[in-house]
């Protein structure tokens, strides 16, 4: 389907490449992969980066973008519009640099809602294994224990001495047996 | 009124403090909590969302699904737990087909995600069904002179459409709900800003938290006032990260906003485990006894 938005077949798609005003750094030869922007469009809220309309609406207000300057939300949703894979889902994508503050999602006049394409496209890079290595570390720690911290015996001595309920087991087994397929 | 609590895994576990600050402090305002077995983690809306929304939602579905078997709304005393929950009841109360989805993976072991119960931030659900005016008539010694740097983190508030609790620009819930102890609440220049815990980087967290207590002390605030334990991760444990790592000299209390109820409606400081803080908040309770 988003082949068909920008025309081509797919012989010519194979040989499709164009210099990329993306990265500001270095500009570089890219390539566009539609396979990458037909997942895009099937991940959960990732069809809504087809709206974007490049407006920057989004950028004045992200602290990512404040912060480190090389990264712009408006240029990683014109990475995706062009379906640069590597610079998106490759390894170190300047994606893990957002804070999910969910400032763009109240900006963005055409409803794309920015960081969820984000979200959106990290689940995808987790697919690949191209993500930090803490967010496999603590989704693990989800599955093994049921939560993101461990509890340790100081736990139970500090809610006691505060007057609270010992903790409740957490029924790590029915967590595990729901994502099962 | 009745409400489930959802007190998430880094209340229970880590800042066990801040659930004795609410147990202790909302019964006066007429709330019940009735707790219920079960939960688990809800699931963390930075980590476990990036790995797979829809796991994601799963795992949220079901503990919305546990606490519908119950019946009454959900509260929750985390802002991340709020984004979670509070989003994936959205996202499965209006997409049938998501909700075909999730309850196929819930059928499995005997539940169902009814769409029948609100999740809400506590000091929404306060704020809306109980009042301002209540917390206020509860308190028996206002914090007088007391200055509260409010941090309002991101997900109480955002994204509006979804959480429908304040605008997000020029939010007053935080602002209000510290009057009502009698304190004053102080908004700094930078009180919108994230705190950058979802940001994978060495240093632009630091930044933004150095410059957030900054923000707070150039106001001449005595604490900081906030209602996430992940916000006060960083704020406290993280002051002490950054003295030493940059080697600044931070030492700015950061107290639980069901603490500083707790203070004002004449509990110890002790009961409300302001000892297990690392920033000490003697600057606090001196200003509080003297008061
Ligand atoms: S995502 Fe929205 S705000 Fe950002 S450039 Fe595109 S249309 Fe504009
Ligand atoms: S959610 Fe991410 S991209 Fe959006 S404004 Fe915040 S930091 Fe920027
Ligand atoms: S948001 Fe954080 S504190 Fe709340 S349950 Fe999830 S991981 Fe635990
Ligand atoms: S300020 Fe930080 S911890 Fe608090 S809600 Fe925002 S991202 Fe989460």
């Amino acid at each position: 389907m988003s082949g068909k938005l920008l025309g081509g077949a797919a012989s010519e798609r194979e040989n499709l490449r164009v210099t990329s005003t993306v990265k500001q750094v270095e500009p570089r030869q890219a390539e566009i992969s539609f396979d990458f922007r037909e997942k895009l469009d099937a991940t959960l809220e990732g069809f809504r980066h087809n709206y974007c309309y490049q407006c920057g609406a989004c950028v004045a207000d992200c602290p990512a973008a404040r912060y480190a300057p090389e990264y712009n939300p408006r240029l990683i949703l014109l990475q995706a519009l062009l379906g640069f894979e590597e610079e998106l889902i490759g390894e170190n994508s300047i994606i893990w640099l957002c804070t999910n503050c969910y400032n763009c999602y109240e900006r963005c006049p055409q409803d794309v809602r920015p960081v969820e394409i984000i979200i959106a496209l990290k689940n995808l890079s987790v697919e690949r294994g191209t993500n930090p290595e803490e967010i496999t570390k603590i989704s693990d720690s989800v599955l093994k224990v049921g939560s993101t911290t461990f509890i340790t015996p100081l736990v139970d001595r500090r809610r006691k001495e505060l007057g609270l309920p010992s903790l409740k087991e957490i029924p790590v087994e029915e967590l595990r047996e729901i994502l099962e397929d | 009124m009745k409400y489930t609590p959802f007190w998430g895994c880094m209340i229970s576990i880590k800042y066990p403090q801040f659930e004795a600050s609410v147990r202790k402090t909302v019964d006066k305002l007429g709330i019940e909590l009735v707790d219920v077995e079960g939960f688990t983690c809800c699931p963390d809306p930075i980590y476990y969302q990036a790995k797979d929304k829809i796991e994601w939602l799963t795992i949220a579905g079901r503990n919305i699904a546990v606490a519908e078997e119950v019946g009454h709304d959900v509260i929750t005393c985390c802002s991340g737990c709020t984004s979670t929950l509070s989003e994936a009841n959205h996202i499965l109360k209006e997409n049938t087909e998501l909700r075909e989805k999730v309850n196929q993976r819930l059928k499995k072991v005997g539940r169902e995600f009814k769409g029948t119960i609100r999740v809400r931030h506590i000091v929404t659900a306060i704020r809306d069904d109980i009042g301002i005016d209540k917390v206020a008539e509860t308190v028996t010694r206002p914090l007088k002179g007391l200055r509260v740097g409010i941090h309002y983190g991101c997900h109480l508030l955002k994204p509006s459409a979804i959480m429908q609790v304040d605008d997000p620009d020029h939010p007053a819930i935080l602002a209000d709900l510290v009057r009502a102890t009698g304190a004053e609440p102080v908004e700094h220049k930078l009180r919108l800003l994230c705190c950058g815990k979802a940001c994978m980087s060495d240093d632009i967290p630091d930044r933004m938290v150095i410059d957030l207590i900054e923000s707070i002390e150039a106001e001449k605030a005595d604490c900081m006032g906030l209602i996430c334990p992940t916000c006060f991760d960083e704020f406290d444990l993280g002051q002490i990260v950054l003295n030493r790592k940059y080697q600044k000299g931070f030492q700015l209390p950061v107290i639980y906003y069901f603490q500083l109820l707790g203070l004002a409606q004449g509990l110890e400081p002790k009961e409300l485990g302001l000892h297990f803080h690392k920033i000490k908040a003697g600057r606090v309770t001196e200003k509080v006894a003297a008061a």
